[in-house]
């Protein structure tokens, strides 16, 4: 009887690296041999995690990828929590790749569609964040991780600094499973400024010709910032904020929490809120916290990636951020997720539509867009326990053994882009997941996760309700002109009010008249930087007035 | 270390018939107009009663729109992204360095001639905005019969949809339409029904011409296509694009949809005329646009080359 | 550009005059006079055409919960429902302000 090898990945990675041995000089190769090292590293069928989360981009290498020769390498199995550039889909095109598992595809969700209805593009599941990263772990281990770092010294330690983001789970998957690890460094360097990840996890380490591609997601210009939505940001202050005294939580990106960002030093303020909510946050470092950091309603922030603009302001607010010895952020993407979904008082975001029974999506006809962090911080973990007052305030009254849950709260006008109602009869969803033959309709958050749902109408308190058909008509009630806000009547609406399901702005004390825009702490991008007493630095893009 | 490069990324846009007017070749370079009289043994007019004629209109749009190109590359300005609507498909194409200039034209001479040709009287196209497209599928279902043909074609913006076909018929889906609450429903001023299987034969045709064309692989551009919206790298999908688009819808609502996931920062809109405002006012949230209707080439390249610095 | 004029039935007749929101994109204006008729009259122009199910559906809903009678003149730049909705309850609580 032949003895069994125990160790055959091992094996396989060594005759892998045997191959690319002429090539390296310690770990490092040259950046003219990129698609060589690829081509000799990669084995057709391989699954293959390229980094690119809905900010930084292994950019170096993605662009390397779509060079190689498809009669080389081909069919490989792509994990990516986020496709974000054309290249990452020109690979299924070219037969490079040919399956996918992702989480968001916000940029490329039109062509994402058509790739899976022509079928060039086969998609394995579209999970949330920490899903795909559980799955690294279990039954998506990857045979190869192609990463982006800031810096790497002669050893291959890693510098990711404010953009470390994905980078630690994504080679810890690897390097302890014999798969290899390949990095694109900005630049390399005798000393780092601090180890984010040890050279001991790291095969080969390539400079880039370029620094990796980096989005400035989390800006938002409060020039762009609606008197409705100033009034939704009051409502939500007023009626769920105040209401649950929340200490914890994490905005999406949008405009309408941008608002509520900037009415916390000024209607907050008015209100005598201050020290008594949203002291910490698990969020991004996004330019329009700064104003209520200054004014001390803000004692903490972890973030699961850095924001171009920012990186002065964190280094000199320690005591806010999370920073290193050497006064640079730190993020990280899988803690941030998870603490998103476990710590957390309260998740606010928005939605493209809202069906009548409260499940929400972005994914609509034609636009297969995943989801970012929403679905994993937009549900309440069941095996939770926590004390904290808004927590315990969703508990129901009549079971002594029952549970508190975390706030999900929505924030949507009632008619979007293209005049388009947000509250629909059925979601677009349920007939993408037919087209692209996927095995759960594209939802980012369940009904039965969703807490509360705000309007420029009012609130409806969804945790409120006792049975669906109640839960419909308060949706019913908050949905405006829409033709599901035309099911509900003035008598349905005032029964709603009166057992505090439903809450209009009067309700709340929340005056129409005063949500204008000079209420936001920030009027534009200047009026940030001058709050940040200079440290911001806003990207070109935004910088309107140069 | 090495600076962060931050290119402007372009989307070319080149539009089809309608906005041309009297005068509009004033402009062109007089070597490359002459070149293509030559070529193509035919005398360009240039006024409104010359534009009635299909081959004078055809031709003339191109070569606006080819003078423009060659422009621009004087000052190295090249696009990522082409996306032409119609006969723009073929400056589009110029542009994106698959097809040669003296190609080009004798291509679009033939497309005009066997437009022209193929449905003399009776045929022509409208144009329906406020409905949704399945709905007026479902109208022109109702109208259609083998006597009098009518198709669904372009998809110009999201309620914004084009039918091609017999005049009488095109005038019954308007009317029921104008019912259904369409905010507008018109017949457009194009003679043929273009972008219908009613000129299947000038793409067969087309096929059979652009077999003994020689065309090049796009480098670095990204070629739209009319027929699918899709983005395309490959010459045996783009010739199919030229070729098919006169017998196929156009759907340029979905191609610029699909242009917003190459992120362009900028757009440049050739001549003739302005008729994709409203799409691209949907699409794109703020970007910086020119209109090389309105504007002289050094405007522009001055204007390109200060926001790239801008953005740097 | 299209012109819409709608006629609504209420009990409370207005005494003020009052204007809120501005002539931007996106945005509209609303202008309220009294007036001696018994019901309110509706003067739209809008930007946007075909939207006139949805104006009748918003205007029910504002009449139904705040019966006003007055004259309305609004400029409509392409606002959407519920930036029409925003604008009529803050004209309302201006006239109420007023009282």
């Amino acid at each position: 009887m032949s003895k069994k090898n125990w160790a055959s990945h091992r094996q396989a990675k060594d005759e892998k690296m045997q191959r690319v041995a002429p090539l390296l000089e310690g770990k490092f190769a040259k950046t003219s041999d990129v698609v060589k090292i690829l081509e000799r590293l990669l084995n057709s069928g391989d699954k293959v995690v390229l980094e690119g989360d809905n900010q930084k981009q292994a950019s170096f290498l993605s662009k390397a990828l779509a060079s190689v020769d498809p009669e080389k390498v081909h069919d490989l199995h792509m994990i990516m929590s986020s496709i974000s550039r054309p290249e990452h889909l020109d690979i299924f095109e070219d037969g490079i790749a040919s399956k996918m598992d992702f989480s968001f595809a916000g940029p490329q969700s039109t062509r994402v569609s058509q790739m899976i209805a022509d079928g060039s593009l086969k998609i394995g599941d579209i999970h949330t964040y920490l899903e795909l990263y559980a799955r690294l772990f279990i039954d998506l281990i990857p045979n190869v991780v192609l990463v982006a770092a800031d810096k790497a010294d002669k050893d291959g330690n890693l510098y990711t600094g404010y953009n470390t983001e994905e980078t630690p789970v994504i080679v810890e998957s690897a390097a302890f499973k014999d798969g290899i690890v390949i990095v694109q460094t900005n630049e390399v360097v005798d000393k780092l400024p601090r180890v984010d990840i040890p050279g001991d996890w790291v095969d080969v380490v390539i400079p880039a010709d370029e620094p990796y591609q980096l989005e400035p997601l989390f800006t938002r210009d409060p020039q762009h910032i609606t008197e409705t939505q100033i009034l939704m940001g009051m409502l939500a202050i007023r009626g769920i904020y105040e209401k649950h005294k929340v200490q914890s939580v994490n905005h999406g990106v949008g405009y309408n929490t941008a608002a509520i960002e900037l009415l916390l030093p000024t209607y907050g303020e008015q209100l005598g809120l201050k020290g008594k909510i949203v002291p910490n946050w698990e969020i991004n470092p996004t330019p329009t916290l700064i104003p209520a950091i200054e004014s001390g309603w803000v004692q903490s922030v972890h973030s699961f990636g850095g924001e171009v603009g920012m990186e002065k302001y964190i280094a000199a607010r320690p005591d806010v951020f999370f920073v290193g010895k050497d006064g640079t952020m730190r993020s990280n993407r899988a803690f941030g997720q998870m603490a998103g979904q476990y710590a957390l008082d309260m998740f606010v975001g928005s939605t493209l539509q809202i069906d009548k029974y409260g499940n929400s999506s972005t994914v609509t006809e034609g636009r297969l867009s995943g989801f970012g962090g929403a679905p994993n911080m937009g549900s309440n973990p069941t095996g939770r326990r926590h004390s904290t007052p808004a927590w315990q305030s969703l508990k129901p009254d009549d079971n002594p053994l029952g549970k508190g849950q975390k706030l999900v709260v929505q924030m949507v006008e009632t008619y979007g882009a293209n005049k388009r109602p947000v509250f629909v009869d059925k979601l677009d969803a349920v007939e993408v997941r037919k087209e692209a033959k996927l095995a759960n309709v594209p939802i980012m958050i369940y009904s039965e996760d969703t807490t509360h749902i705000v309007t420029e109408e009012g609130i409806a308190y969804l945790y409120k309700t006792s049975s669906m058909a109640e839960r419909q008509a308060a949706i019913a009630a908050i949905a405006g002109v829409t033709p599901l806000g035309m099911t509900s009547d003035t008598a349905t609406l005032n029964d709603l009010r009166n057992r505090g399901i439903v809450a209009l702005p009067e309700d709340l004390g929340v005056r129409r008249t005063d949500a204008k825009r000079s209420l936001l702490a920030a009027q534009n991008m200047s009026d940030l930087i001058e709050w940040s007493k200079g440290l911001y630095n806003p990207p070109a893009k935004f910088r309107s007035w140069s | 270390m090495i600076e962060r490069r931050n290119m402007m990324e372009s989307l070319w846009i080149f539009p089809g018939q309608g906005g041309q007017h009297e005068g509009m070749l004033n402009r062109i370079d007089s070597d490359l107009k002459n070149h293509v009289e030559e070529l193509l043994n035919l005398k360009l007019k240039d006024s409104a009663q010359a534009y009635q004629d299909s081959v004078q209109l055809q031709v003339g749009i191109a070569l606006l729109q080819v003078d423009q190109v060659r422009k621009l590359a004087k000052y190295n300005l090249k696009p990522n992204l082409v996306a032409g609507h119609s006969l723009g498909v073929f400056a589009a194409a110029y542009a994106a360095g698959v097809i040669k200039l003296d190609d080009l034209f004798r291509l679009v001479k033939y497309r005009a001639t066997l437009m022209q040709n193929s449905y003399p009287h009776g045929y022509g196209m409208g144009v329906i905005v406020g409905l949704e497209r399945k709905y007026i599928e479902s109208l022109v279902a109702k109208v259609s019969s083998t006597d009098m043909p009518v198709y669904v074609s372009n998809q110009n913006a999201t309620l914004q949809t084009a039918i091609s076909g017999n005049l009488s018929a095109i005038r019954e889906v308007l009317s029921l339409a104008k019912n259904k609450g369409a905010s507008k429903a018109i017949i457009l001023k194009v003679p043929v029904p273009s972008h219908s299987p009613l000129m299947k034969n000038v793409s067969q045709k087309l096929q059979e011409m652009l077999e003994t064309i020689e065309l090049n692989r796009p480098q670095r551009v990204i070629y739209l296509a009319n027929t699918t919206g899709k983005p395309l790298r490959q010459i045996i999908r783009i010739k199919q694009d030229l070729s098919d688009n006169v017998s196929n819808p156009v759907y340029f609502d979905t191609m610029m949809s699909v242009a917003t996931n190459y992120q362009p920062q900028v757009i440049l809109n050739f001549s003739p005329g302005k008729p994709f405002k409203k799409v691209i006012g949907e699409k794109f949230d703020q970007i910086s646009q020119i209109y090389l209707d309105q504007m002289s080439i050094e405007d522009a390249a001055y204007l390109l080359g200060k926001w790239e610095r801008k953005s740097n | 550009m299209e012109k819409l004029n709608f006629k609504f039935k209420g009990t409370e007749q207005v005494k003020n005059k009052a204007h809120v929101g501005v002539v931007a994109s996106g945005d509209l204006e609303v202008i309220i006079k009294p007036t001696t008729n018994s019901e309110s009259t509706l003067n739209i122009v809008t930007g946007s055409d075909g939207f006139k199910e949805v104006w009748q559906s918003v205007l029910k809903r504002f009449f139904d919960r705040y019966p006003l009678i007055a004259d309305f003149e609004i400029n409509d730049f392409g606002a959407t429902p519920g930036v029409v909705n925003l604008r009529l309850t803050q004209a309302m609580e201006a006239l109420e302000d007023e009282k």
